[in-house]
């Protein structure tokens, strides 16, 4: 791994991967010694290609290896310092990560306010009257459909409901994965800078995994490349989107190079 | 004509009373099949043993000596939590292992379902047959004796009768149903149960143990078999197959109602009950269960996704 200057932070991390891997089967080794930290109110983004090795990640941090056949071969992953390799998906839920899934996944036939209610089912009654009024706050859009169902809202306010939905419960840290997938990119934009204010209301750390690197980079502090199930590359964002490897293969410095030659 | 009248008041509020508990039967196997796309073969015979655990109730010296006239229908609630308990279980052990995010292949999982859930209903039949025979029986209250007379006004000799177990059973049946709409919308667990059944996946981001939540919606859907069943023995002798009856009944009013739709589905029992009685008025006896096929098969013809069938999902 290739470490560029500054380390995330100092104290306990909220969230730290350490010399994981994991393997699918008996076969495919999909991780090889991954490290990962994400420091408390920190943004991180995990960017790479497809097959590099995120989905594997995210699925591992989640608990949700198993469902998909993988095994951690080795390593550990710490939710503020305690163990949670091995715990069940609803566990790890409720010790405080949150989750926004790939591909959205609201509840389409539950109304937009059910939905945050289904979210943050695991904080006490009384708390989460107060938690879904925040979030009402920061998506206003939210508090205008409250009543409709989720399966009738376009694509990008199916994903600031994704977003709402995992913040109803309060979590820690966010875990956010592929949200500019199949959404239009001014939707996008508009999405990632209701992440930089999720950071400012409720200092809610976020892993962010992304293909996008450039919008990635655009709002995280820390990034980390995954390439063939290894980290390649590491360090504060500036730092990352300067250097030579980012430029070749995520930011287009080589097509652009060409066009130019061409 | 006034005959026909009176004939007609008399089976249409038959037909309402048989139609509640119709309702809440078909309102079970919706329930288990819009939570977790079980298709449960056995619903029927879940019946059966909630008919025969009231009737071991009621039978029992003690209880109809202390609750009286009452003891069926209360005997009809008692065994709600052990038919939840058996339910709960039998997914526990069984049912589980053909259900939720493990099973990769949904087709191969359906074929799974269906025959486990046939070899339950073929274990409670031949079970009940080796332990308790094949002669039908059945308990009375007092109250299915009785009925209250309404007088028709257009002259002194023709009245309704309305029984009362029946009538007691259908107000039962109703709140029941109520009930379980509420529990489904308003409260946590529904909210997550219904969660469980929209995106089991995204369920399991949200915290919710998917399996316990199926867990809970077989226990349920198993009770209120039980309940049905409690309820219907005042006035249906039972025997160990007495379920292939209801589970005609039952399979079709939920697909009247549309699938998965509960409210849906008690309509669609009612409807059928209403059908099956009103006919009696003008076809013989034997023809009962072949109009409820014929408005079925005109259902499916004209309108395939039931009554209430609906999706809410954006292309």
């Amino acid at each position: 791994m290739m470490a560029l200057n500054g380390t995330p932070a100092a104290d306990t991390p909220l969230l730290e991967v350490r010399t994981l891997s994991v393997a699918y089967g008996r076969k495919a080794v999909a991780l090889n010694a991954v490290n990962l930290t994400v420091p408390k109110a920190g943004v991180v983004a995990l960017l790479g290609a497809n097959g590099a090795g995120k989905t594997t990640l995210i699925r591992t941090v989640s608990g949700l290896i198993r469902l998909h056949n993988g095994a951690i071969t080795g390593g550990e992953v710490l939710l503020e310092g305690k163990s949670i390799a091995g715990l069940s998906a609803d566990r790890i839920v409720r010790l405080g990560m949150g989750q926004v899934p790939e591909g959205r996944l609201v509840f389409k036939n539950l109304t937009v306010e059910e939905n945050l209610q289904v979210g943050g089912a695991i904080l006490p009654r009384a708390t989460l009257a107060e938690r879904l009024d925040a979030v009402y706050d920061l998506f206003p859009r939210l508090a205008e459909r409250k009543d409709q169902a989720a399966g009738l809202m376009s694509g990008g306010e199916q994903q600031m409901l994704a977003l709402g939905r995992a913040l109803a419960a309060s979590p820690r840290v966010l875990l956010i994965d592929e949200l500019s997938l199949g959404l239009a990119p001014l939707i996008v934009g508009a999405i990632y800078q209701q992440l930089k204010k999720i950071r400012e209301h409720f200092g809610t750390a976020l892993l962010i995994v992304e293909q996008n690197a450039r919008l990635a980079l655009g709002i995280c502090d820390y990034a980390y490349v995954l390439e063939r199930g290894e980290i390649v590359l590491a360090g504060p964002a500036e730092l990352v989107a300067a250097s030579e490897r980012m430029h070749e293969s995520y930011l287009g410095a080589r097509a652009e190079r060409q066009a130019a030659a061409g | 004509m006034s005959i026909f009248i009176e004939q007609f008041l008399q089976a249409l509020t038959s037909g309402i009373q048989l139609g509640c508990i119709y309702g809440l039967m078909c309102v079970g196997l919706a329930f288990i099949f819009g939570i977790m796309g079980v298709i449960n073969f056995a619903q029927a015979d879940f019946m059966m043993v909630g008919m025969y655990l009231v009737l071991a109730i009621v039978g029992s010296l003690l209880a109809s000596s202390f609750l009286g006239p009452v003891a069926p229908f209360l005997a009809a609630f008692l065994i709600a939590p052990l038919m939840f308990a058996i339910g709960y279980l039998l997914h526990r052990w069984l049912i589980v292992r053909t259900t939720g995010l493990r099973i990769a292949n949904q087709i191969e999982a359906h074929q799974a379902q269906l025959i486990l859930t046939l070899g339950v209903a073929l274990i409670l039949q031949n079970g009940a047959l080796i332990l308790l025979g094949s002669a039908p029986a059945s308990i009375i209250s007092p109250l299915s004796y009785s009925a209250w007379e309404i007088p028709l006004l257009f002259d002194d000799f023709s009245a309704l009768f309305i029984n009362k177990a029946r009538t007691y059973d259908a107000i039962i049946c109703v709140a029941v149903t109520l009930a379980l709409y509420w529990l489904i919308r308003s409260t946590r667990v529904g909210k997550s149960l219904r969660a469980s059944a929209d995106n089991p996946t995204a369920a399991i981001y949200m915290g919710i143990d998917v399996d316990r939540a199926h867990r809970i919606a077989f226990g349920l859907g198993t009770a209120i078999a039980g309940v049905a069943g409690g309820l219907i023995v005042l006035y249906y002798p039972v025997q160990p197959l007495v379920g292939f009856d209801f589970l005609i009944i039952m399979y079709a009013g939920v697909v009247l109602g549309g699938l998965g739709s509960l409210i849906g589905a008690f309509w669609g029992g009612f409807v059928i009950a209403l059908v099956q009685q009103l006919a009696t008025l003008v076809l013989p006896l034997q023809l009962q269960n072949a109009t409820v096929f014929i408005v079925f098969l005109l259902v499916l013809l004209l309108r395939p996704q039931g009554f209430f069938g609906r999706h809410v999902e954006r292309a």
